[in-house]
């Protein structure tokens, strides 16, 4: 057994709003992410997140994945969340975290990656995903 | 047994791909996986960024390729980061990127071929920023 990668990417910008994740970096569209025809799972998915932090606000960050690729229907994942007391200044960085699932998947078929900030408005959030299939 | 590859470079822009190609004091370490090995069984990324820009917010991500990978290239993302510029007159925490360690990453590999090792930052430019990505081989 072996395990195939495959990530997007995008930017949220409004509260309480899903946001497609379509991109990946200079590939501006990198077309439907496909369940490899070979897996048979998704056994976990990385998420990485940033705000800009311009906004004196806190808020949480969901990750929806939907689609036919995904038999038993959609699923959610709190990835993470952030806040900070001003709007004036500051860097931050972060590691991604790796969330282990065991989802069926149906070969394939097409997973869509959506962000969503909850909460408070945090601002422009940037959000990556990596889906990990075990074939 | 296992074997180590490492590579950093500057990703100064938004999404643009970004060989890594050296290794500090190494300007052209071999990218050949070593013979024997047949996976990639961790990887470790680092990233951080100077916050130079006002506004920004990116994930960054690694794109592994070459006739090694089988199987397609692979991408991964491995960190967040953001800048807000500070008020005339302050200043800014420095911002520490801890690493990014994917085990078990089990990711199938051509012992003898080349592997690419590629880099990239997506969304609002924050500033200049360095990546490095140390991959372990096994079998």
């Amino acid at each position: 057994m072996s395990k195939l990668y495959r990530s997007r990417e995008g930017t949220i910008t409004a509260v309480d709003t899903k946001t497609q994740l379509t991109t990946l970096g200079s590939e501006t569209a990198p077309g439907p992410l496909l369940v490899p025809a070979s897996a048979k799972s998704l056994k976990a998915i990385v998420a990485a997140f940033s705000s800009d932090n311009a906004v004196a606000s806190d808020g949480a960050y969901l990750v929806r994945l939907e689609g036919p690729g995904l038999p038993e229907g959609p699923e959610v994942l709190a990835v993470g969340a952030s806040g900070v007391p001003v709007a004036t200044g500051g860097v931050s960085t972060a590691a991604a975290t790796r969330f282990e699932l065991d989802i069926p998947v149906t070969p394939s078929n097409e997973i869509l990656i959506f962000g969503e900030n909850v909460g408070e408005d945090t601002g422009s959030v940037a959000i990556g995903v990596t889906l990990e299939f075990l074939k | 047994m296992s074997r180590t590859i490492t590579v950093e470079g500057d990703v100064n822009s938004v999404d643009t791909r970004v060989l890594l190609t050296s290794q500090g004091s190494v300007s052209a370490p071999s990218l050949v996986v070593p013979s024997g090995m047949t996976k990639i069984k961790k990887i470790i990324a680092v990233a951080a960024i100077d916050g130079l820009a006002d506004d920004g917010g990116v994930t960054f991500f690694i794109r592994l390729g070459g006739n090694a990978v089988l199987g397609g290239e692979q991408s991964l993302v491995h960190h967040g980061a953001g800048s807000q510029s500070v008020q005339a007159g302050s200043d800014a925490a420095p911002s520490v990127g801890i690493p990014f360690v994917l085990d078990d990453a089990d990711i199938d590999v051509s012992p003898s071929d080349t592997i690419s090792i590629a880099a990239e930052m997506a969304g609002v430019d924050p500033g200049d920023a360095t990546v490095a990505v140390t991959l372990v081989y096994g079998k």
